[in-house]
Formats: structure tokens, sequence, C-alpha cells
């Protein structure tokens, strides 16, 4: 923490940057903190809490943090690839941000929530995580602790539904989907979805529904995992933020791992590394065309 | 499930995407040789299978199609060079993510026709028509459908709660 | 509000008789937006087209819908039709009710339904299309060859002969490329020289052509039509206008022992010097790494080191603080014609995955040569003066043993595809070598003999038929030395014998790959690529010479090995094609072309990575008061074809193809739930 706390103090008082953005004690659980001076830096914190996935702020569409000028962001491995993917796709230029990685131990659900972390209240992508140290990071902090507790929840719900028949499965997103308000809240918490006017906003055509029938939520939420397919950062932020706990992260997963089994691409801090949306190969797997 | 439905009357629509210079061409083909098929389907014509977007696929199936089509140049083939190796890898993430939400297989049919196969644009046709015809009615939106086509006093399809899938 | 005609046509029995057509006409009349529905026997007819026209004249119409026949049939007649009654061409479209409905299908009611279906989606898209106007390109009627071997060189030729103005960019100081290193070619045995040499002179004297040797590309923007290329004209440290070739400058050079890159390096050249004697321009360039003036300046010297070929030249044109100086061409259209080099069997290889040979020594091994050094050693004009002597000893060798497929055909060594030629050269080096050495022994290893072509089966054959070369099928596993012949050990897989060969020389036939830094300028050029480098072409059955860049050609070996009557061919189909360009003053293109929506457009470029063209482009977007905002994506529109892939891509669809928008196609989708 002091090792933070004291690389945030330097970089404010050199000017190197104007503002760093981290966590810090809120009412409830921890919050986010855009430090621009030496007490508030004195007051950052990193620990299992710190669930929240600070890069949305990064985006060019997100200009409060832009006005406070050059800023430092404190980035988790799995926020470091939301970091990666906003430089990819040239909404960030990499030398335009100081990049502060810490070395993350898991991270739990519910921020607000007082439980310890534990296999029980492990956010869903932290156990079997392979970036705890951010590749990516201009700065590391902290030492590495021991692996996040617990089992992956999601490997387990996705092959249940694997194995279930087709109607089942229409039953049970119908079901899942059917409670979506049409908030956009998961959008809204998404690092990736920067674009300047969202396709469900559009109205000339209307393609997505706006109303939150089962037809709009469908669109909409095939529409948000497709645009993601390839792109998402796993970073669990849409999860997260849906108020009625519709479980995005199983689209999510079920398309990160089609990215990995049929062209090659797992997420990564790595900007280089070229995203399978753009690219293709001559012989990507075509069994499912007559 | 849909008990009261006479099966064999019911004649499935079927939407096709298809590219304009391999497919369109390869129907225009079964066309001058005379190949006769199931009359359900319409063709909506676009440049490229690059040009097709999941979302005219999902809109096809909310304005009451009971299966969709898309089809374009082999690969390789493409007339734009590779239009379709984009639509390939765009079509691999839909055609998982639309069968992970339990739309059954057998609605969407992914192929590449070229000008030359008029005969294999006929068994496309026709086995995605038999295909669809199986599994009834596509009626994922319960309480808004839409009317019945193709002609009025046919029996409106009946929705079972929740479903979308075979009946 | 739209005001649609719809013509249904019975196109004689064709339509008629599965397709009621009066009823089509009669339930698309009832639509909104329809004022004008008719059937017709025929509409292309003359009577049907007036009947268009005078409808639009008549009724207003601010669309035409006709349903008849596919619209790869006749829908230019139509839009033509719609245009010449004022109506924007590209407010006309069809609905293809006869191949995808009448003869199709024999039930005349379903038919029938299917018809009205398939009008009214047209109906409800033209009630959204908006007026066109075709594309026009104004032509630069130049062209721009890049490579001067024969590939580039008769593709020069038949450009100037048919009137276009051009430049031949080539990047060593003499055109001619691998031909001119040639002694006697397949499958005739002429006289490389002899038939190369007479064309390049006429390169030189054409009025129409530019020959710029000594130059390379250095970037190109614009697009067909309308290339603007920088070349970069090399230092020659020779004034051209003053040097007249006379050769003093290189009797006086004291730098004689430069390896001639011309003789593979198996002769030397000095510092000063022009490639070959038949050199195209004949004017020598200063090598400044081997100089002694410039080595002596490298090294800090104050006096100069040498000056001798200034001293020698009488016209003075020795310039030795030349400098590389750009120079801009405006062309139309492209051709790349930068040919091949030879697989290096070394240890250092050019690129990851290609090996080099461990088994064959690396080429440390001197009487170990590759085809081309071959050729120097068989050619009149080359480091032996035609006399077949071996390069350790120079003695003349009795036993050659050729070993054809060295790279090619071998994944393990990195290259899968066959280089199509050695098959043929093989069989000619073999031949070359008996009129040579009467009673010289040729042996070859091959895998089999490839030799499809007007009588090259007849070449091989003759070969070992007349000329005695023994041909061994299988593979040799190791050449080596020992002492003083070439030990050869290699499998005849027909016998099923190992072979043990005491060889005084070994000719390999290496792979034929495209030129080091070919994947710079085809990305210079956004022309796309093989994973070997070769350029691909744009369809490769119908499109043999064109690229994906429109505007931009390929011909010779640079797009897959290729030997001379296959480059020629390719040279004179690709010079063909530019001329067809050049006929037009103006380049017609249909409009459909992706536009984008820079206040939508978020930059993030996907549309760039798809398009299969690089028709994106970059565009910056500024306040009023200059302030950069953001940069957005932008299509440019001579460049585009059309495909749409951008727009499916986009997320946010801030791109829209023109004729195929999202509103169009929702249109579609929506008008068939009717
Ligand atoms: C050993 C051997 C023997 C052969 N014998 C025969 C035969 O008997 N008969 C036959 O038909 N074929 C023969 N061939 C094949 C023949 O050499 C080729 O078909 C022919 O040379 C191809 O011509 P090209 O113009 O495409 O390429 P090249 O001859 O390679 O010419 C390419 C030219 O482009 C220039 N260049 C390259 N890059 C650039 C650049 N970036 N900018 C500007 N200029 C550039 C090069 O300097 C060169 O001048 C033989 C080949 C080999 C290896
Ligand atoms: S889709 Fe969800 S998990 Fe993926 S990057 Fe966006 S917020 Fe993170
Ligand atoms: S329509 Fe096709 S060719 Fe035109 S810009 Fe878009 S992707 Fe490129
Ligand atoms: S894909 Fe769309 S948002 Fe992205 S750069 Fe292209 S036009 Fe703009």
């Amino acid at each position: 923490m002091k090792e933070l706390r004291d690389l945030a103090t330097k970089l404010l008082a050199e000017g190197t940057v104007n503002v760093v953005l981290g966590w810090e004690e809120g009412p409830r659980g921890v919050r986010p903190a855009f430090a621009t001076d030496a007490a508030a830096a004195g007051r950052l914190v990193f620990d299992p809490r710190c669930t929240q996935n600070l890069v949305p702020y990064l985006s060019p569409r997100r200009t409060q943090v832009k006005k406070l000028g050059k800023a430092a962001v404190v980035v988790k491995g799995c926020d470091a690839r939301a970091v990666a993917g906003l430089v990819r796709e040239t909404q960030l230029a990499r030398e335009d941000v100081v990049v502060i990685g810490v070395r993350c131990g898991g991270v739990i659900a519910d921020p607000a929530s007082p439980e310890p972390l534990s296999p029980a209240t492990v956010a869903d992508r932290c156990p079997g995580c392979n970036s705890r140290e951010p590749k990516l990071a201009d700065h590391t902090v902290g030492e590495l602790p021991a692996a996040p507790p617990g089992e992956s929840r999601r490997d387990v719900r996705i092959a249940d539904l694997e194995a279930r028949t087709a109607d089942e499965r229409w039953a049970f997103w119908q079901d899942e989907l059917g409670r979506c308000v049409r908030c956009h809240a998961c959008r809204e918490a998404c690092p990736m979805c920067f674009c300047e006017r969202c396709v469900a906003d559009k109205t000339q055509p209307q393609w997505v529904d706006s109303s939150p029938h089962p037809r709009g939520a469908f669109a909409w939420n095939v529409t948000r995992a497709l645009h993601l397919a390839g792109r998402c950062v796993d970073c669990g932020e849409c999860e997260r933020a849906c108020p009625v706990d519709i479980p995005l992260g199983l689209l999510n997963l079920k398309l990160a791992r089609v990215a990995s089994e049929r062209f090659g691409y797992t997420a990564t801090d790595d900007p280089a590394v070229p995203s399978p949306v753009g690219s293709f190969q001559k012989d990507d797997a075509q069994e499912f065309i007559l | 499930m849909n008990a009261t439905l006479d099966k064999t009357s019911f004649e499935p629509r079927l939407t096709a995407f298809v590219c304009n210079w391999c497919t369109y061409t390869g129907a225009d083909l079964a066309g001058t040789s005379r190949l006769q098929m199931d009359a359900n389907v319409r063709i909506v014509r676009l440049p490229c299978t690059g040009r097709i977007d999941p979302l005219f696929i999902v809109k096809a199936f909310e304005r009451g199609a009971d299966g969709v089509i898309v089809s374009g140049c082999h690969p390789a083939d493409c007339h734009y060079t590779s239009g379709n190796y984009h639509a390939r890898r765009r079509f691999a993430f839909f055609k998982e993510l639309i069968e992970f939400l339990g739309l059954p297989e057998g609605r969407i049919t992914f192929s590449w026709v070229s000008a030359s196969e008029g005969q294999k644009w006929r068994e496309v046709v026709n086995d995605a028509t038999a295909r669809v015809r199986a599994l009834g009615p596509f009626s994922g939106y319960p309480g808004t459908e839409l009317p019945a086509w193709p002609a009025a006093g046919a029996p409106a399809p009946n929705p079972a709660p929740g479903g979308g899938g075979e009946r | 509000m739209a005001r649609i005609g719809v013509f249904v046509c019975h196109c004689g029995e064709n339509i008629g008789r599965t397709v009621d057509c009066a009823r089509v006409a009669g339930e698309i009349g009832k639509l909104p937006g329809v004022v004008h529905s008719v059937d017709y026997k025929y509409m292309c007819s003359d009577p049907g087209q007036a009947l268009i026209k005078q409808a639009i004249a008549e009724k207003g119409l601010t669309g035409v819908v006709v349903s008849a026949c596919s619209p790869h049939m006749h829908e230019r007649t139509f839009r033509r039709a719609a245009g010449g009654a004022g109506l924007n061409p590209f407010l006309c479209e069809m609905a293809n009710i006869r191949e995808h409905c009448s003869w199709i299908h024999e039930d005349r009611e379903a038919a029938t339904d299917k018809a009205i279906d398939l009008a009214r989606v047209i109906v409800e898209k033209v009630k959204r299309n908006v007026p066109l106007e075709t594309i026009r390109i104004p032509v630069e009627k130049r062209a721009l060859v890049i490579g001067g071997g024969i590939a580039g060189i008769q593709a020069a030729l038949d450009l100037a002969d048919g009137g276009a103005e051009v430049v031949l960019v080539e990047k060593e100081p003499s055109i001619g490329g691998h031909m001119s290193q040639l002694s006697e070619t397949f499958p005739t045995l002429d006289c490389s020289q002899c038939i190369l040499t007479p064309r390049m002179v006429e390169v030189y004297q054409h009025p129409r052509i530019r020959l710029m040797a000594y130059c390379e590309v250095d970037a190109v923007e614009g697009y067909i039509g309308n290339f603007k290329v920088t070349i970069r004209q090399k230092a020659r440290s020779v004034d051209e206008t003053k040097c007249n070739g006379c050769g003093a400058c290189q009797k006086a050079c004291v730098v004689k022992n430069v390896p001639s890159e011309f003789d593979e390096r198996l002769g030397k050249r000095t510092a000063i010097y022009v490639p070959f004697p038949q050199a195209v321009p004949n004017i020598p360039v200063i090598d400044r790494e081997h100089c002694a003036y410039f080595k002596g300046r490298a090294r800090g010297m104050k006096k100069d080191a040498c000056g001798k070929c200034k001293e020698a030249c009488a016209r003075g044109a020795i310039d030795f603080a030349q400098e590389d100086r750009f120079v801009t061409e405006k062309v139309g259209a492209i051709v790349v014609a930068t040919g091949y080099e030879l697989y290096s069997i070394g240890k250092d290889q050019p690129a990851a995955g290609l090996k080099g040979y461990g088994e064959y020594g690396y080429g440390t091994v001197p009487d170990v040569i590759d085809g081309l050094q071959f050729e120097r050693l068989a050619s009149a004009s080359g480091p032996t003066a035609g006399k077949l002597l071996r390069p350790s000893d120079g003695k003349v060798p009795k036993k050659i043993v050729f070993l054809q497929c060295v790279g090619s055909r071998d994944p393990a060594k990195g290259i899968d595809y066959c280089s199509k030629v050695c098959c043929m050269y093989v069989a000619k080096h073999t031949m070359l070598y008996r009129h040579k050495v009467h009673d010289g022994e040729a042996t070859v290893f091959y895998m089999d003999v490839r030799a499809a072509g007007k009588g090259y089966d007849e070449f091989t054959r003759r070969a070992v038929e007349e000329d005695g070369a023994v041909y061994v099928r299988g593979r040799v596993s190791r050449v080596y030395r020992d002492g003083d012949v070439v030990k050869v050990l290699g499998f005849d897989t027909l016998n099923g014998t190992p072979v043990e060969i005491d060889a005084d020389m070994v000719v390999l036939a290496t792979a034929m790959r495209p030129r080091k830094g070919i994947e710079k300028l085809a990305q210079t050029l956004s022309v796309s690529y093989d994973r070997h480098g070769f350029i691909n072409e744009a369809h490769p059955k119908l499109r043999p010479v064109e690229t994906n860049t429109a505007g931009v050609f390929v011909a010779g070996a640079c797009q897959a090995p290729r030997d001379i009557p296959d480059s020629v061919a390719m040279a004179s189909a690709a010079a063909a094609k530019v001329l067809g360009l050049f006929s037009n003053e103006m380049l017609e293109r249909e409009p459909t072309v992706a536009r984008v929506d820079a206040a939508l457009c978020a930059g993030c470029f996907h549309c760039e990575r798809v398009c299969p063209y690089g028709a994106v482009e970059h565009k910056e977007v500024r306040d009023r008061k200059g302030n950069l905002l953001k940069v957005v994506a932008d299509v440019n529109p001579g460049v585009c074809q059309g495909c749409g892939t951008c727009q499916a891509t986009c997320p946010s669809k801030s791109v829209e193809l023109m004729g195929f928008t999202d509103e169009q196609i929702y249109a579609e989708v929506n008008a068939l739930a009717l």
C-alpha cells in the first residue's frame, strides 16, 4: 500500500501526471478515487475489494478525467487488458497514460460486502487467472499474493448449459434475458463500449427494439455479446453493473472460448496482438457452413 | 408441443441473405436450368457476405421468419477477395452464440454456393425448408407474434411459454 | 411521399405461365406509395421501356420497380430507360420473378404469392433509394512499371506502343533482370542476350518510355487513375547527362576485385562499373561501399584517397558529391514486375521458416553452385568466356550432378510450392553441358519431371534421349567435399538402392522466391501477398494479372514462379488491362461505395482492418478553432469497391454502403413479414 501511495505521490509531485486513478475507502467499501494531490494519493488503497475496473474512465467518450490532464491509472491484470484494448483500437495512445500495475490475488465479486476473499466470495473471473501481474504496466507494485481461492464456477455453468437441449437453453435464456430492463448499464460499465452512438440507440432503422420486451431484450443482448466477441477483456464489469443479475459473463466467456478455439486469440494486455475482428485466416474452421 | 398444429399444413417462411456474385448468380443458374425447388425462400440480395450483419438475421426472426439462409462465395472465390473470410468469422461467433442461447441448429443454414452451383442451391433451399418445416413455426418471442403467413386463415402458431425451439 | 411505379413482366410465357402477373400487379398496386402498377408482355422491348418512360413523365414517379428477370440480365437496360426519362437511374431496381420464381416453381398459386413478396420487398427498398451519381474519375494516362526484367520490359513496350506514357523504374543500374544472365533459353536453346538486348535498347529509345534505372519506389498515394508516386533516384555518382559510356573510368579504377553480382560472384568487377557490357542504360555507377575514394572518406581521411576515374573521364561526368534525389510522377496505373531471387542454401536466411541446407554444407563447398551460377559459367559473356570450368580449380568438370527441388516442395525447408521452371532449366543445363563437354556425365536427381508446356516434354526427353543425361529418381541426403571431388550420397527410389557419386561439380536447382523487400513494396502499394511474399492476383482464375487494389497489376515471377513465356504473356495481359483502362477519359464507377458519418464514427478502425482494398483512410476532425477533436474513418470513393464489409463490421453503423444501406435492407426484411 505504501509503495502505491508513494509512487502516486511521486508521479503527481514530479508533474508526470495530473491525476492518479485508483481506489480509496468509501462509505460502502472502496470507491474510485481521482487523486490530484499528495493528500488524496495518500488515501489510495489496493485490496481484494478493488473489484472495479477503472479503465472505462480513460475512454475518450468519458471526458471527466480527460479534463483533469494526463492520468495514471491503477490496474489489475484484467484491467490492463482493457488498456491494451483501447490502445489496439486507437481510443487511447499508450504514451498518454501511465499504467500502475498491482499484483493481484483475486478480488471479491461484491466490493461493498464486508466478507473476506474466499472461494464463496471470489469474483467469477479470478480463479485460475493467469495475468495477475500486468505486463503492460509502467510501474508494478506490491508483492504477488497467493493465487485466488476457489474454482471457476463459470466453467461448470457453461458445461451444464451446453449439456442441455436447445429448448431448455432457450427457456433458460428467455428467463434470464426476460428480466432485462434495457438500462444499458452493462454498456456504460464496459471499457470496450466506446461508440459515439451505440447501435442500440440508432433509430433509422431501429435494429434493436428499445422496449424491454423479449424481442428487444434478445436483440440487444445478442448485439452486445457479438460486438464484444474477440474484444471483451473479461473484467466482469457488465455483469456486476447489471441490476437484474443477468449472467452476461457466461455469454462473454462462451464467445471468448470461440475466439480462442477457432481463432487462437485470447484477451491479452499486449496491444500489438491483433484482435480477431478485422483479421482472418484462410483456413479458419468452417464446419458449420454447407 | 403444438399438438393442434397439423405439421403437414405448415409452410415455413425463410429469408435468404445472399451475395450478388456467387449465390445470387447460382440461384439465377438454377432458374435458367429450370431446377424445381420449394417456394418458401425469399432472397434478399447483398453485394457480399461481408455486408451481412447478424442483425439482419435477428431482425428476420423477429419479423416472423421461421428460418434463415446465409450464402455466398466459397473461400478464395470472393468477388471482393476477402469479404467472405471476414463474414465467416462473424458468422462463427454468431452461430455459436445463437446456439448457446438455444436457437435450434436447423433454423439457420450457412452455405457457400458458387455461381455454377445451381444444383447445390436447390439442395440448400430444399434441405433448409425441410429442416425448418420439421422444426415447426418459430415463435421465440411469446406474446409478440406477428400475423401468420402466407395465407390468411392458416392456423396461427400457438406459442408455448418460453418456447422457441422444436415443437 | 414516394410515388413508385411497378412494372410486372410476363417475359412472354416465361413468367406468365406460372405467375399470375395481373394478380401481382394488382396486389402490389394496393401498397402505400405505389401509384402505378401494370403488367406487360415484354418489359425489355422498346414498347415495354416506353411504358416506363411514359409513366415517369405522366405520374411523376420517384422510383421504378421492374418485376421481371434477374438484375444481372437487365438492370442496366431499365436503369438506362429510367435515366432516359429524367429519373435518377439508381432509383430503379428489379425484382427477380423469373430465375428466382417462375422458372423454379410449378404451383401457380405459390409462385404468384412468392412473386408478390419479391416485388413488395423491392418496392420497400426503392422507397428508400436515394439518387446517386455515377462516380467519374479522371484518368492519368501514364503507367508506372516497377522492375525492368523481361516482364517489366515487355509491359513497358506494349504500353508505350499502345500509346501510353510509361515510367519504368528499375532498382539495379541496368534493366534486363535475370534473363540477361541466362546463357541459352529453353525450350528452343536460343541465346538469351540475343533476344533480350534488342528489347532493352528499344525501351531506352522509345519516345514514350522514361527509363529510371538505379531508382526505387519510395511512396505511393492515391488510387486508380490518379496515383502519385515518389521515386528515389539513388546517387550514381555519375552525371547521366554528361556520360557517354566510353568506359575509360572503369579501366582507370584501382579496385578490381569486387565480386560481380551479374556473374553471381564467379567473376570480378571494378568499383565503378556497368553490370554487363550490354547494360541499358550504359552508364556506370560507383559502388560506394567498395570505392577507394568513398572508403577513404568514411575513414575520415582529409586527402582524397583516389580519384582516378574522375581524372580519366574526359567529359567530367564523375560527381562524388551526388546525393539521392526524389522525383514524383503522376500515373494512372501501376504494373508490378519485380521478379524473383533464388533460395540461398546458406546458414543465414532472410526469413524465419527457411532453413538452409546443412546437409549440402550451407554453400561452403566451392564446386557446389546454383542454377544462375551455372548459367554464367555456360554463357559466352560469362567469367569463363563460355568455357565450362569449375570454380575451385578451373578444371573442366567431367561429372556433374544436378539436384532438382532444392528448397522447393519441401515444407521442412520452409517452402511447399513447386518452382516450376527448374525441371526445364536442369534439362537445359544437361544439354548445354554435353554440348560443351562431349564426354561429360550429367546425372540428375529429381522427384518428378514436370514439363507441361508447348514443346516442354519433348525438350526434357531430348536431354535424356539425345544428350544422354541420366535421371535418377530420388533425393540426395548429403553433399560434401572429399579431396578433389564432391561426394554425393543419394537414394534411387525406383531401384531402391543407395547411390554414391564422386562428382566434379554439383548444381542445385534452388527454389524461386520473391525479391527481398517485396513485402514493403506491396504494403506501399496496398496489394496483398501470400505467406511467401508472392503478390496475390485478384482472382486466381479470372483476374490473374490484376491485384486486389484497383489500378495495380502484376506480371512475371513476382506473382509466382514463372518462366519467360509465362512472364511475357502476363506482361502483355497486364499492358492490355492498363490500355483498356486508359481508353477512357474518365473512369466510371458504380456509386455503390461506402460513406462514413464523421459525427458518429468513433475511430476504432475496424472498418480499415476489414476493407479488402485499403479504401478506408484516416481523417482529422477539428473544431472551429482548429483543435483536433478526433480522428475518424473516411472512405476513398475511388478505391472502395462496394462490398460493404466495413458496414457490417462497424459496431455503431457509422459507415453506410450506398445502394445497400441499413435502411434499405431493414425495409426489405420487414417487407417479408407482412
Ligand atoms: C537458373 C535459371 C534458368 C532459367 N532458364 C530459363 C529458360 O531457359 N527459359 C525460360 O523461359 N525461363 C528461364 N528461367 C526463368 C526466368 O529467369 C524468369 O522467367 C524470368 O527472368 C522472369 O522475369 P521477371 O521479369 O518476372 O523477373 P526478373 O528477371 O527477376 O526481373 C525483375 C526485375 O525487377 C527488378 N526489381 C526487383 N525489385 C525491384 C524494386 N523493388 N524496384 C525496382 N525494381 C525491382 C530487378 O532488379 C529485376 O531487374 C530460368 C531461371 C533460372 C533460375
Ligand atoms: S463485455 Fe463485460 S467483461 Fe467484457 S470488457 Fe465489457 S464490461 Fe468487461
Ligand atoms: S464497402 Fe468494402 S471496399 Fe468499400 S470501404 Fe467498405 S470494406 Fe472497403
Ligand atoms: S468501424 Fe465504424 S466506428 Fe469504427 S472507425 Fe469504422 S466507421 Fe468509425
